[in-house]
């Protein structure tokens, strides 16, 4: 991303002068920031890509109409793609397996793990509704197998089983597969397979550029005091404390 | 607790039976339920396979396929068209996921037939349908087991092309899939390349991912051992072809990386002209020891096209020493739960190392990783134990280490023993390579080798029906009465026994033989004691070796049978004489003799065995050798030598100079 670039250029240039710490006023940095080029179609790609890969279909669709950018994928995938994470995330596990099967039945076939999480997150979701002879039996049938053909798989199997021991699963050590990040995670990571599958990638490209942002300030600041941006949501410069 | 749940899968069995439900509604529920249930989970494919359904969805696919086509000409009807589209999806999915990693499931849907099924669907209207037909066929196409596909017949390669020029992803990506799967021999590669895949692969390498990553494997396919089509297409003008490859092994994804280092190895590999600068191949090296930390399917393969990369390139196992390649394997080795693909990748890769250089073999003994690989040789995968036996036979190519003894003890050899009794001939192959390297140990007796049984399950294995067991069981025994004391090698030989080793001289395989006559030739080294077992059971080992000796036409025979001779001849008289009648038996037929023919073979080495037997046999202060000295020249053989007094090879023109002078001290009558 060329943006990055810029940044490492500035900060090899700081380099070349720092000995000691070199003091940059506001108005030295706005207009080094002004000297920057920025397309905005650049930018705007970089909007669409992050409504696309999170599945924002509605915004991407009249951000595409205002703006006239047009998204690398065609947006009728991320409606199915929605589904099927929405279907992890309110646990209807069953349900999200037959919509990805759906859409390409070579995911959950070529991608061992992915299935294995889903099936567990199933076996969860069966325990959260108290079906416990219904757990066990699907657990001994779906997952055990599963487990002998993996070392890790057969761990964390043993795992979400324990959940059944507990009369308060709440407090138990492995209480946070119950936890809804666990929905999330199985969730996204499902999502993150059909983007393969599509050829797409899996993150969006802006939170990494934020990242390496960070990185390029945290690098900068053993040089030079500079106004900075503290807080990424406003993005507002913030004065040297000199 | 009570349980109620929404809609509860089906057995089975019961699916089977709704599977034949004449209602369209029913039928295409429980293909869409089979598919789900099998998808992802290898038992449930297994149960359905016992239960006999793949045969149940191929004739649904056939079925709806044909209503279908009827269909067109007569009955108008859209709720028919819907389900018979519906059912085609299903089916074909359901078949694929049958297909997918599972080689029963692929054996049983080639033979439900359903093949030209899916393959006429191809040309199917519905998008949806030609989808579902060409991901199925993708994965029929990835088994070995599925047929090649030809071709150089009828309109196969326009049908093959048609493909690769799809809008539809999953159809040239099955073209290509069925390039890497069917592509193979010269013929093949050039025709494919006439008819312009070529191109059409590269432009694929501008496509989607999935396009990118079946271009690459299938133009390796294209260029492996071809020189004439890598020429043709990384020539002069489409230098770009070649830079667009090399930019693929940056690539964001794995697994293109990976391919992409595939086909510049391939390439390399192939066609000396290419690729030979020191970056690029310090680059490779890199790139995939990179590639081994990938936790999936990348980095199980990983290993191996790395070991292709060095195999037989000693420069190339240099560079990757120097990026410290061995400790980084060593590392995942350490790995309790490795997958025992990428278990056997990072043996044979480690293998690939240690075959040349000392220095690899000296870093990995220091390492103690032997015994990670000596555990190996119990893992429960055959590919796994195979490999941990070629690692071990490559390390113990160290003679240094071999002198010491290193090699020669219980935790290293008992396992390997046992591995004698392998159910597959393949480990037990490669187990007996691992062994017959050990059993080069100058030093310490082969004391532990025998007190596990070794030298009994040798000689087994020297009889069974796999001739790749017997050549390496005789190799073993080979080397291990190699230098060996009298003690010793008479308790080998009276296991052995006379008329075994006679008819493995006679083996019908060429190389069994050859590994006979070597054995023997070790065998009698040494004292005159040990030259008395080639005249047990009435000499009939001697009379073998003559008989082999005549009708033989491979030089490598030759030369270890004539050390055989040359060894009895170096004993005493009786011996000799032997020898002389073995040599000499044939001259009075029509036929040449075979010591004649040997010395005037195009084959130095050939030679140069001849000329020792009769250096031997004219040893001066014998009593008999003028007598065998007249003999030798009223059959030719001497006036022969005489003519070879300025071979070309100078261990022949010594041997012969040896001969020559042993004569003289005869005086001048033989000329």
């Amino acid at each position: 991303m060329s943006l990055f670039w810029i940044v490492i250029r500035h900060l090899a240039e700081f380099e070349a002068m720092a000995t000691s710490k070199k003091v940059i006023t506001r108005e030295e940095w706005e207009k080094k920031l002004n000297d920057v080029k920025i397309r905005k179609s650049d930018m705007n790609k970089l909007v669409m890509n992050f409504l696309v890969t999170e599945g924002y279909v509605d915004a991407a669709e009249k951000f595409r109409i205002e703006s006239g950018t047009e998204p690398d994928i065609d947006l009728a995938t991320i409606t199915d793609r929605m589904a099927v994470k929405k279907a992890v995330q309110s646990g209807n596990v069953e349900d999200a397996i037959e919509k990805v099967n759906d859409l390409n039945p070579e995911i959950l076939d070529t991608n061992p793990q992915l299935f294995f999480h889903l099936q567990q997150q199933r076996l969860i979701e069966l325990i959260r509704n108290g079906k416990v002879e219904e757990a066990l039996e699907f657990a001994q049938e779906e997952l055990a197998p599963r487990g002998e053909e993996n070392q890790s798989f057969l761990e964390e199997l043993e795992r979400t089983v324990a959940l059944l021991a507990f009369e308060d699963v709440t407090n138990c050590p492995v209480g946070e597969l119950l936890d809804i990040s666990q929905r999330l995670k199985t969730a996204s990571e499902v999502n993150a397979a059909i983007l393969s599958s599509q050829s797409h990638e899996k993150d969006p490209k802006l939170p990494s550029l934020l990242k390496m942002l960070m990185w390029a300030q945290n690098q900068l600041d053993e040089k030079a005091a500079y106004p900075r941006i503290n807080n990424i949501s406003t993005a507002i410069l913030e004065d040297p404390s000199v | 607790m009570p349980t109620a749940s929404a809609a509860p899968a089906h057995r089975p069995m019961d699916l089977l039976d709704r599977l034949a439900s004449p209602d369209p509604d029913i039928k295409l529920k429980a293909l869409r339920e089979v598919k789900n249930q099998i998808i992802g989970n290898r038992t449930k494919k297994l149960a359905f396979l016992k239960l006999g359904a793949i045969p149940t969805v191929a004739s649904i696919l056939a079925e709806a396929d044909s209503q279908l086509a009827d269909g067109d000409v007569s009955i108008v009807d859209k709720n028919s068209d819907y389900y018979n589209n519906n059912i085609i999806i299903q089916s074909a999915a359901a078949l694929g996921s049958f297909a997918c990693g599972f080689d029963a499931g692929v054996r049983a849907v080639l033979d439900a037939g359903a093949l030209p099924y899916l393959i006429r669907l191809l040309s199917n209207s519905d998008e949806k349908v030609v989808d579902a037909s060409a991901r199925s066929l993708r994965m029929i196409y990835q088994s070995k087991l599925t047929p090649k596909y030809e071709f150089l017949q009828d309109k196969n390669m326009e049908f093959l092309l048609s493909l690769l020029n799809s809008e539809s992803e999953n159809v040239t990506g099955l073209g290509a899939s069925i390039i890497t799967h069917s592509c193979e021999t010269i013929v093949e590669q050039k025709s494919l390349c006439d008819a312009g895949v070529l191109n059409k692969l590269l432009s694929l390498l501008d496509g989607s991912l999935s396009q990118r990553d079946a271009s690459l494997e299938s133009m390796a396919a294209l260029f492996r051992n071809n020189p004439e089509v890598i020429s043709k297409f990384l020539g002069p003008e489409n230098g770009r072809a070649l830079s667009s490859i090399i930019g693929l092994t940056k690539d964001r994804y794995p697994r293109t990386r990976l391919l992409a280092c595939m086909c510049l190895i391939v390439i390399r590999n192939s066609s000396s002209c290419y690729l030979k600068d020191i970056g690029i191949k310090t680059k490779l090296v890199y790139l995939l020891l990179e590639l081994l930390d990938d936790p999936g399917q990348v980095g199980d393969e990983a290993p191996f096209v790395f070991s292709s990369l060095i195999t037989e390139k000693e420069d190339v196992q240099k560079l990757a020493f120097e990026a410290n390649a061995l400790d980084k394997f060593l590392n995942h080795l350490q790995n309790s739960q490795l997958h025992p693909k990428r278990f056997q990748g990072i043996l044979l890769a480690l293998a690939d190392m240690c075959s040349k250089l000392e220095s690899c073999r000296s870093r990995f003994l220091s390492m103690e990783v032997l015994n990670s690989v000596t555990d190996a040789l119990s893992h429960d995968s055959a590919d796994v134990r195979t490999a941990a036996c070629i690692c071990i036979r490559s390390v113990t190519r160290s003679i240094k280490n071999l002198c010491a003894g290193y090699f020669m003890n219980e935790v290293l050899v008992v396992p390997l023993v046992q591995l004698l009794n392998d159910p597959l001939a393949s480990v037990q192959v490669a187990a007996l390579g691992a062994i017959s390297n050990i059993l080069v140990d100058f030093t310490r007796g082969k004391s532990t080798f025998v007190q596990c049984g070794g030298v009994k399950q040798l000689i087994q294995l020297s009889k069974s029906m796999d001739s790749a067991v017997r050549l390496n069981a005789l190799w073993a025994l080979k080397n291990m009465v190699f230098l060996a004391d009298d003690r010793f090698k008479q308790g080998i030989f009276m296991e052995f026994t006379a008329s075994l080793l006679t008819s493995l001289i006679c083996d019908h395989d060429a190389c069994v033989q050859e590994q006979a006559f070597a054995f023997v030739r070790n065998l009698i080294d040494g004292s005159i004691n040990s030259v008395e077992y080639v005249f047990a059971e009435n000499g009939i080992i001697l009379d073998a070796v003559r008989k082999q000796l005549e009708s033989t036409s491979k030089a490598e025979i030759g030369i270890q049978g004539m050390y055989v001779l040359g060894n009895v001849a170096s004993g005493n008289e009786f011996h000799k004489e032997a020898v002389m009648q073995q040599l000499l038996s044939q001259v009075n037929n029509e036929t040449q003799s075979f010591i004649i023919k040997f010395l005037q073979s195009n084959d130095s080495r050939l030679r140069t065995a001849a000329v020792w037997a009769v250096v031997n046999l004219t040893f001066p202060s014998s009593p008999g050798a003028f007598c065998r000295l007249v003999k030798l020249r009223s059959a030719g053989v001497v006036p022969q030598i005489r003519n070879m007094v300025n071979d070309p090879c100078l261990d022949v023109k010594l041997r012969v100079r040896t001969v020559l002078s042993q004569a003289m001290t005869f005086g001048d009558g033989l000329s």
